[in-house]
């Protein structure tokens, strides 16, 4: 786990690291303050530098609340993660005119040798794999049911090319698709929260709301 | 002032595209960052002539030419990126309007003026839409502009009618439209669709003079005078079906009402006492400004904090404005069509503030920074997938609602990308003024602009007919240019055109 963001921040022994030990977990941690972060002054590393202490916990906790971290309730690997990002965040925000410029490189062809150009010409379209992603993906489009797994693949189909994105560019990268998606969805999540605070607020109206007006106040029409 | 011959200042202003102009360093003295303007080939001619004029010898006195102000504004301490000058850009009190500019917040020189916000405070545009067509509503249009203007009240010294005593002013100073929707004038869904969700939350009355308060307690829930109105328009052309459709513009001919209106007296007064202040602060720290009427502050100092905590206290009063509008307006709809303003489907489509100061967070040269973003006379625009605007404008960026001058046409427009990174996401607000108030006076005649606005089809009911030719569409830049120029600069996208078919002013 991690391997590519420890990669980034160059990390020794980016291969090898194991999140579930908790040494090595602790050392990440102060690796990360000591060499990205140094977000303490150096005096004030010494509750994170005692790895083996008990009450490196305790520094820990306190360490995330001053970053102010989203996740400092977390789980260990969640906290790990976004520390991970923020030092990345902090490396890009020192060097930027040395990553502004970085290109992705276009991922090599894994299988340069194809036989089928299309590969959906081997896919199995009766194997259970199939039917239960179909499923999967209709129980997220809110497409009925048919018995015919082909048949609601291509009404799902139907649905996402006339519904979601407006700007698309066309240039489907295997970065790109996988980001849109992620924002439609996030999309979808902030509807329902904000629909659900709309109706607290309503709830709410029907205790407060009072609305009045005496137009002997002012002076309307003439 | 530098006195230089019009031909000498054409060496510091650089045409860099066909929309944009530089104003490069030296054009005034100290200029810390660049200025940059947007303008098409008329609104670039009236610019420049502007400027020409000032060069006349023995032009002293009234406003500095609007190039000369965004240049100022660039020497003002703590200002990145760029000052930047709107196509609908003219001459006002220390900065132009239509000019907005951003001070880097961790600067401790970095300064807030009010003269960046403007008198007005939180002046803006709210768009509510209904599902009425204009046949249905071009019958009785008369009657429903009567009605409309039986409800709302308008004109210099009109009073509120929605009871308020101290007390809830001071409440809703603090809560904002959070005030309007806890007394029920407003529905949830109006917050939600509402720049800053209608609510600044630093706002704190207590930094508001009694002088204010008292000014603005009675005004509260008018559309004021000025260039202030609530217009009837229909849907006139959809640039952008998907982003009209999520705003729930579906077709041509659909009704809509636009409310213009902003803080009243309390926003003026607020401005007046923190200018006061800060000449006081400005001498003890020792800013020095190009033009006195760019009084300032330190962000940092207590003066500084002061007007932002008062100025954020007067934005709160424009939003329970509107509030209180919108729930008359749709009071107004509902006993016309005897029906109640949910079946009509009178929804808030957005409201834009267009004087403010907001704290934000913007990418500049590539590193985020926090800023304090000044936009006077000019819109937020902020692009697609922006944390900041709502849910179900993600996908098509942030509405910008541009109200036309009187009886001229209004457009919405969208923010884009190109606008978050050249203007920190801002674009223009309306048609801006090209005659000044006073000679708007004297040139026109106000029957003549009655009788035109009726032989358009538009009804109007005006409560102070008199003052109406300084509203004329004569007196303004014409909106569809400055729209354009936006819209071909990048910096915002057209969406919908909106035409007017009922008017109503102070």
């Amino acid at each position: 786990m991690f391997k590519l963001k420890l990669k980034a921040l160059g990390h020794p022994n980016p291969e090898n690291f194991n999140c579930e030990d908790e040494k090595e977990y602790r050392s990440i941690v102060l690796w990360l303050e000591d060499q990205k972060i140094r977000h303490y002054k150096i005096e004030e590393r010494e509750g994170l530098r005692n790895i083996d202490s008990d009450s490196w916990k305790e520094a820990y906790d306190t360490y995330q609340k001053d970053l102010v971290s989203p996740i400092n309730s977390g789980d260990p690997n969640e906290q790990l993660n976004w520390l991970l990002s923020y030092a990345v965040r902090l490396e890009y925000g020192d060097n930027v005119t040395k990553y502004k410029d970085v290109k992705v490189e276009q991922p090599k062809q894994a299988t340069p040798n194809v036989v089928s150009s299309n590969p959906l010409d081997n896919l199995d379209f009766t194997s259970s794999a199939f039917i239960a992603g179909v499923d999967r993906v209709c129980a997220l489009t809110g497409v009925g049911p048919h018995p015919d797994p082909k048949f609601r693949l291509s009404a799902v189909a139907k649905i996402l090319k006339t519904a979601p994105h407006p700007d698309h560019k066309g240039d489907a990268s295997i970065v790109q698709q996988p980001n849109d998606v992620l924002k439609l969805l996030f999309i979808q999540d902030l509807r329902e929260l904000q629909t659900k605070i709309n109706e607290a607020l309503v709830a709410v109206q029907t205790v407060t709301a009072d609305p009045r007006t005496d137009t002997t106040l002012g002076r309307v029409g003439r | 002032m530098v006195v230089r011959q019009y031909n000498e200042e054409l060496k510091y202003l650089e045409k860099v595209n066909p929309h944009c102009w530089k104003i490069k360093k030296g054009f005034q003295p100290n200029m810390n960052v660049e200025g940059v303007f947007y303008v098409n080939n008329t609104l670039e001619r009236l610019m420049l002539e502007e400027l020409k004029n000032s060069c006349r010898p023995g032009m002293t006195g009234g406003f500095l030419p609007g190039v000369k102000q965004i240049a100022n504004v660039a020497a003002l301490p703590g200002i990145v990126g760029r000052s930047v000058g709107l196509p609908d850009i003219h001459s006002g009190y220390g900065f132009a309007i239509g000019n907005m500019a951003a001070f880097d917040m961790s600067n401790p020189k970095s300064i807030v003026s009010p003269g960046g916000v403007g008198f007005d405070i939180n002046c803006g545009v709210r768009l509510l839409r209904t599902n009425l067509h204009e046949k249905d509503v071009q019958p009785i249009k008369e009657q429903l502009a009567q009605s409309l203007f039986d409800h709302i009240p308008v004109g210099v010294g009109s009073k509120g009618i929605i009871p308020m005593n101290a007390r809830d002013m001071e409440e809703a100073l603090e809560m904002g439209m959070d005030w309007s929707l806890r007394e029920g004038y407003v529905w949830a869904e109006d917050k939600e669709h509402c720049e800053e969700y209608g609510r600044m939350l630093n706002a704190d009355p207590s930094k508001v003079s009694l002088r204010a308060k008292k000014r603005g307690l009675p005004q509260l829930g008018t559309l004021g005078a000025g260039n202030h109105y609530a217009e009837i328009q229909v849907v006139d052309e959809i640039y952008d079906k998907f982003g009209a459709g999520k705003m729930g513009l579906e077709r041509i001919g659909q009704v809509c009402v636009m409310i213009h209106s902003g803080s009243r007296g309390f926003g003026h007064q607020v401005a007046t006492d923190a200018l006061v202040q800060m000449e006081k602060a400005m001498k003890r720290d020792q800013i020095e400004v190009n033009d006195r009427q760019l009084a300032c502050a330190r962000i940092n100092s207590v003066e500084g904090q002061d007007y932002l905590k008062a100025m954020a206290a007067a934005a709160n009063f424009a939003w329970v404005n509107r509030s209180s509008m919108t729930f008359l307006t749709r009071q107004a709809f509902a006993k016309q069509f005897k029906m109640s303003p949910d079946d009509l489907d009178m929804h808030v489509i957005y409201d834009v503030s267009h004087n403010i100061a907001k704290m934000e967070e913007h990418i500049v040269d590539g590193k985020i920074k926090t800023l304090l973003v000044h936009r006077k006379g000019s819109t937020r625009a902020f692009p697609p997938h922006h944390p900041l605007i709502p849910v179900d404008y993600q996908l098509t960026g942030q509405p910008v609602l541009i109200g036309g001058s009187m009886g001229t046409c209004s457009y919405v427009l969208t923010g884009t990308l190109q606008g978050m990174t050249e203007t920190f996401g801002s674009t223009c607000h309306g048609a801006g003024r090209a005659l000044s108030r006073a000679k708007s006076r004297r040139n026109i005649d106000y029957k003549e602009v009655l009788e035109k606005l009726e032989s358009l089809g538009i009804s109007i009911r005006v409560a102070s007919p008199k003052l109406v030719m300084e509203e004329a569409p004569e007196s303004y830049k014409n909106v569809t240019d400055v729209v354009d120029t936006c819209h071909a600069a990048g910096i915002s996208k057209k969406t919908v055109k909106l035409r007017p078919i009922a008017v109503i002013k102070g």
